[in-house]
C-alpha cells in the first residue's frame, strides 16, 4: 500500500493504491468517483480517457499512479463548475453528442487544442482530434462545435 | 435537464389499464410525495405502496408531475445515442400540453407495465409514437375533466396549454393544483381521448436538442461502467482464446496473491477474478494459469469459414428468360465487430430472495427474466436498472455480460460489476456474420433487368434459437430489390459455425443492401445506363423515386467530376423509411481512397426529432465508410484476431469528407419509419460504386482497400 497526494480538478486528493502502476484512470474512476474519464480501450488508442495534466491532454490509462507527482490533473468534471466553459456550451448548442460516451475525451482534447491554437482550422483540429474514436460517427459536429467555441470561421 | 437516473424504480403502476399497451398510471401531487415513492422499495405491490404512501396520488405510471409543475416522463426504451430519452418525452410533453423546459426523463425499470421493452429493429418510435401521445394527451384530457370540475363548467370549454387549463371565462389553473383530483377520475376510454393533428404539433418535428446533453458534457452522465453501489467488487473475466473453449485446470495462487484481489471463482464463460477495484482484478487476471481443454475450435481459421460459405448450395441459381444478356457474380463479406465505444459491462447483487442488476441494456425485461428463471426468484423481486448505453448497435441485447456479473456476483455474495477490456469486448462479441452472395439477372434487348436471383450464404443469428424459417425471414431482410421487375425468390443457405453471431446495426440488410445496390450498378453498367436515372426508371415506389431525386440534385449528380473522382448511389427501404444516398470520392493511383462528401435524402414519415434524424442517418454513414474501407474481423486458431481500435479500424476525424456529410429530409405525414439503422445499408454500396466510377473497376469483396483496388481488374 503506498499513499499518494494528487492534485484534481484543484483540489488535493489522498490516494491510498496498492500498486504504484495503477493508472490514473481506474484512481480517478475507482477511487475518485469521477466516472466522467471513461474507459474505452486501456492502450492509448482511443481518447475515451483524455485528462488534461499540467494542460496536456494524456489519456489517464498511460499514466500511472506514481507518474503524476505534483502535476495538476483536471477531469471534464472540472472543466468548469456550471457548464460554462465555451466548449461545453458549443457541445450542448451544437447538440454534438450521440451515445455521448467518447464526449468527456472528445471535449478535454479540444480543450487542450483551443489553450494552445485559439483559432484552428479544419486541418488543425483533425490532425489534433483524430486521437479520438467516436463510435456514433458525431466528428462533423465535434469540428463545428469547436469553431463555434473558438469563435473562429474555418 | 435530465435529472439523474434514479437508482430506484419510477413510480410504479397504479391503476392498470389499457391503452394500445398494459400502462399504469401514477401521479404525485407533491414533489415530497413524489420522492418517498421514488425511494421506496421497488417490486412493492400498489397497494403496499399506497399504505406506505398514505398521501400518494396516482394517475399515470408514465408521467410524474411535481409541486413546481415540473414534469417527468417515464423512458422504457434504452437510449445508445438514437435520442429516444429526448424524442419519447416530446411525444408525450407535445400532446399533454406543456413547455419543453419543464420536461424531464427517467429510465423506467423492467415492469410489464412498459409492454415490450427491448430497444432494437429501429422499433422505438415506429412502436410508441402513438402510444406515447396518447399517455400525454390521456394525462391532459384528465386534468382537463378535472380543472372543469372544480370551476362546474363544461370542459369542452376548457383549454389546456403550457402546464395550465384556462376556462372559458379566462380563469386558469395549473396541472399541479389539480393533479390530485384527475387521479379520481376514471381513466377515459381511448375513443373518447383526442389527439392531435400534426398541423397543431408543438415540439413533434422541431429539431430539439437531446436532454441528455447538460449531463454529458459534465461528466455527471452514468453509463453502465459508472454505476457504483454500496459493497461493490470489481471482476474482470478470462475467456477461452477459442470459441467454446472450456478450463482444464486453474492455478490460481498468484492471482489471489495480489494485493487488492478478494476472491477467483470459475464461471461458465471461464474464470473471474474479483478486486477492490478494476485495476487489481485486471491485474489477478493477469496472473492467472489457466490450461485449456482440447477444442476442435482451436484449429479454425478465416480461410476455412470462407471455403463452408462458398460451398454450401443445393441448387445453381435460375437462368433468367428473354434475357439478352445473363449476369452473374459473386460478392464477399466480412465478419464485422460492434465496437461499442463503452465496452460490455455489468453490475449485479444477487441475493436469496431478490436481486439487482444495473446495465447499458438493450432487452431490460430479457434481463429480469434471465435472473428471475436463473436464481428462482420471483419476477417482481429482480430490479433492472437501465443505465445510458455507450453505444449498442445490437451488442447490448445480447446477456453474455449480464450472466457473467450475475453468475459472479452469486458466487462471491456481494454486488459485482464485471468489465471487459477492449480486447475482451473485440474478441468475445456477436459478430455480424461474414456472408457469401451470388446474384445473377438477365436484361432485356431494351435494358430492363429481368430474372433477378439471389443467392445468401451465411450464419443465421436468432435470440435463444428458433426455427430455420424464422431465422431466413431475418436474413432475407433487404434482399428485395426495390425495384419493378421479375425476381426469383431469394435462395438463402444457413452455415454453422462455431463462430457467435449477432444482430448488427441493419441486420442482414448491412450485406444484402450491400450485393443489391452493388449489382443493380453492375446491371446499368451493362446496359449501357446512367446508374441513377436506371433506378429511377425501375423504382418501384413513388417515395423511392423522391429520394432517388432529392439525392441526385443535391449532389449535383450531373455534373462531371475529373478523372480519378466519382460519385455513386445506392438505395433502400427498410425498416419504414426510404433513403438514397449519393458518395462522392477520389481514388488516388496508390489505390487510396478519400471520400469527398456524401449526400443522403430520407423519407422517414414524420420525423419526430429532425436533429435526431440527421444525427443518425449521419452516424450510420460514417459506419458505412468505415465497414467499406477500413474494418473487418478476422479468425485465427478458433478466436478473433483483432483486439482494439488499432487494428479494428474505424474512422476518425482525419477520415472524414471535407466536404461533408450532409441529409436531407423530406417533409412527410406518412407514418414514422425507422431511423436508428437504415442510413448504415445504402453508404457501402454507393462507395463501391463511386469506385467503380472513378476507376472502371468493380470491388465485390469487403472492406476496399488500397491493395484491393489496385489488384481488381
Amino acid at each position: 500500500m503506498t499513499i499518494f497526494t494528487i492534485m484534481v480538478n484543484g483540489t488535493p486528493q489522498r490516494v491510498e493504491a496498492d500498486d504504484p502502476n495503477m493508472p490514473l484512470l481506474w484512481v480517478l474512476r475507482d477511487k475518485l468517483d469521477l466516472t466522467g474519464t471513461k474507459y474505452g480501450c486501456g492502450i492509448g488508442a482511443c481518447g475515451a480517457c483524455t485528462t488534461l495534466i499540467d494542460g496536456e491532454p494524456l489519456r489517464s490509462c498511460q499514466v500511472k499512479i506514481a507518474e503524476v507527482g505534483d502535476r495538476k490533473i483536471t477531469t471534464i468534471e472540472g472543466l468548469s463548475p456550471d457548464l460554462s466553459h465555451p466548449l461545453q456550451q458549443a457541445w450542448m448548442q451544437i447538440d454534438v453528442p450521440q451515445c455521448g460516451y467518447c464526449q468527456a475525451g472528445q471535449i478535454m482534447n479540444a480543450a487542450a487544442l483551443l489553450a494552445k491554437n485559439a483559432q484552428p482550422t479544419d486541418i488543425d483540429i483533425d490532425e489534433a482530434m483524430s486521437d479520438n474514436v467516436c463510435r456514433c460517427g458525431t466528428y462533423q459536429r465535434i469540428r463545428e462545435a469547436i469553431h463555434l467555441a473558438a469563435g473562429s470561421k474555418k | 435537464m435530465a435529472s439523474k437516473l434514479s437508482r430506484r424504480s419510477f413510480i410504479k403502476g397504479a391503476t392498470v389499464f389499457t391503452l394500445n399497451m398494459a400502462v399504469g398510471v401514477a401521479f404525485a401531487g407533491r414533489e415530497k410525495t413524489v420522492a418517498a415513492i421514488t425511494t421506496g422499495r421497488v417490486g412493492d405491490s400498489l397497494v403496499d405502496l399506497a399504505k406506505a404512501n398514505p398521501e400518494l396520488v396516482m394517475l399515470n405510471a408514465w408521467i410524474k408531475l411535481d409541486a413546481q409543475g415540473l414534469v417527468t416522463v417515464a423512458i422504457p426504451k434504452a437510449d445508445m445515442g438514437q435520442g429516444v430519452r429526448t424524442s419519447l418525452a416530446m411525444l408525450v410533453a407535445d400532446e399533454l400540453e406543456v413547455a419543453w423546459e419543464n420536461v424531464r426523463v427517467e429510465q423506467a425499470i423492467a415492469d410489464g407495465v412498459y409492454g415490450n421493452m427491448l430497444t432494437a429493429g429501429s422499433g422505438t418510435i415506429m412502436q410508441l409514437y402513438n402510444p406515447m401521445r396518447l399517455i400525454g394527451a390521456t394525462a391532459r384530457h384528465m386534468l382537463t375533466q378535472a380543472a372543469a370540475q372544480t370551476w362546474g363548467v363544461d370542459a369542452a370549454g376548457c383549454r389546456a396549454e403550457a402546464g395550465k387549463i384556462t376556462a372559458p371565462d379566462g380563469k386558469t389553473l395549473r396541472y399541479e393544483e389539480v393533479a390530485a383530483a384527475a387521479t379520481k377520475l376514471p381513466i377515459p376510454a381511448r375513443n373518447q381521448v383526442k389527439l392531435k393533428e400534426a398541423a397543431d404539433y408543438k415540439l413533434i418535428g422541431k429539431p430539439t436538442n437531446r436532454i441528455d446533453n447538460p449531463d454529458v458534457v459534465s461528466g455527471r452522465a452514468e453509463y453502465g461502467l459508472d454505476v457504483k453501489v454500496p459493497g461493490m467488487l470489481y471482476a474482470a473475466v478470462l475467456r477461452a482464446p477459442a470459441f467454446g473453449g472450456k478450463v482444464a485446470s486453474l492455478d490460481d495462487s498468484a492471482a489471489k496473491a495480489i494485493a487488492g484481489v478478494k476472491a477467483v471463482v470459475q464461471i461458465s464463460t471461464g474464470v473471474a477474478v474479483v478486486g477492490e477495484n478494476t485495476w487489481a482484478a485486471l491485474s489477478g487476471r493477469d496472473a492467472l494459469k489457466v490450461t485449456w481443454a482440447e477444442n476442435p475450435t482451436a484449429s479454425l481459421d478465416t480461410a476455412q469459414v470462407w471455403e463452408q460459405l462458398k460451398t454450401a448450395k443445393t441448387s445453381d441459381l435460375p437462368p433468367p428468360t428473354n434475357a439478352a444478356k445473363d449476369l452473374q457474380v459473386a460478392y464477399e463479406l466480412p465478419y464485422l465487430a460492434h465496437a461499442t465505444m463503452e465496452p460490455m459491462n455489468c453490475t449485479a447483487d444477487i441475493q436469496a430472495d431478490r436481486a439487482e442488476v444495473w446495465a447499458g441494456t438493450q432487452s431490460p425485461d430479457g434481463v429480469q427474466r434471465l435472473v428471475a428463471n436463473k436464481f428462482q426468484i420471483p419476477l417482481k423481486n429482480v430490479i433492472v436498472h437501465t443505465t445510458l448505453l455507450g453505444g449498442g448497435f445490437g451488442r447490448r441485447v445480447e446477456m453474455d455480460f449480464i450472466t457473467e456479473a450475475i453468475e459472479t456476483s452469486a458466487a462471491v455474495k456481494a454486488p459485482v460489476k464485471v468489465t471487459f477490456t477492449r480486447s475482451d469486448d473485440m474478441k468475445h462479441g456477436y459478430y455480424r456474420p461474414a456472408s457469401y452472395h451470388v446474384l445473377r439477372s438477365g436484361l432485356t434487348a431494351q435494358g430492363k433487368p429481368t430474372g433477378w436471383s439471389h443467392r445468401v450464404t451465411t450464419s443465421g443469428v436468432s435470440l435463444g434459437g428458433g426455427p430455420a424459417f424464422v431465422v431466413n425471414f431475418i436474413i432475407a431482410a433487404g434482399t428485395e430489390p426495390p425495384y419493378d421487375f421479375s425476381k426469383f425468390p431469394v435462395d438463402i443457405q444457413q452455415v454453422k459455425t462455431p463462430i457467435p453471431v449477432g444482430f448488427w446495426r441493419s441486420v442482414y440488410a448491412s450485406q444484402n443492401v450491400f450485393v443489391v445496390e452493388s449489382f443493380m450498378d453492375e446491371l446499368a453498367a451493362a446496359a449501357n445506363r446512367d446508374p441513377y436515372e436506371f433506378r429511377l426508371e425501375n423504382a418501384e415506389s413513388p417515395r423511392m423515386k423522391a429520394v432517388l431525386q432529392l439525392a441526385a440534385e443535391k449532389s449535383n449528380w450531373a455534373e462531371k467530376l475529373p478523372a480519378g473522382k466519382g460519385r455513386g448511389i445506392a438505395c433502400l427501404n427498410e425498416f419504414g423509411t426510404y433513403v438514397a444516398t449519393v458518395v462522392e470520392l477520389s481514388v488516388a493511383e496508390d489505390g487510396n481512397v478519400t471520400v469527398d462528401r456524401v449526400t443522403a435524402a430520407i423519407d422517414c414519415g414524420v420525423a419526430v426529432n429532425p436533429r435526431t434524424v440527421d444525427a443518425q442517418i449521419t452516424g450510420a454513414i460514417v459506419d458505412g465508410l468505415s465497414t467499406a474501407l477500413m474494418s473487418r474481423i478476422t479468425i485465427a486458431n478458433g478466436g478473433v484476431e483483432q483486439s482494439s481500435f488499432r487494428d479494428f479500424q474505424w474512422f476518425r476525424m482525419r477520415n472524414m469528407p471535407q466536404g461533408k456529410i450532409t441529409v436531407h429530409l423530406i417533409a412527410s405525414n406518412e407514418a414514422p419509419g425507422g431511423i436508428g439503422e437504415v442510413g448504415y445499408p445504402a453508404t457501402g454500396p454507393a462507395v463501391a460504386n463511386a469506385i467503380f466510377a472513378a476507376t472502371g473497376k468493380r470491388l465485390r469483396r469487403l472492406p476496399m482497400q488500397a491493395s484491393d483496388i489496385l489488384d481488381a481488374k
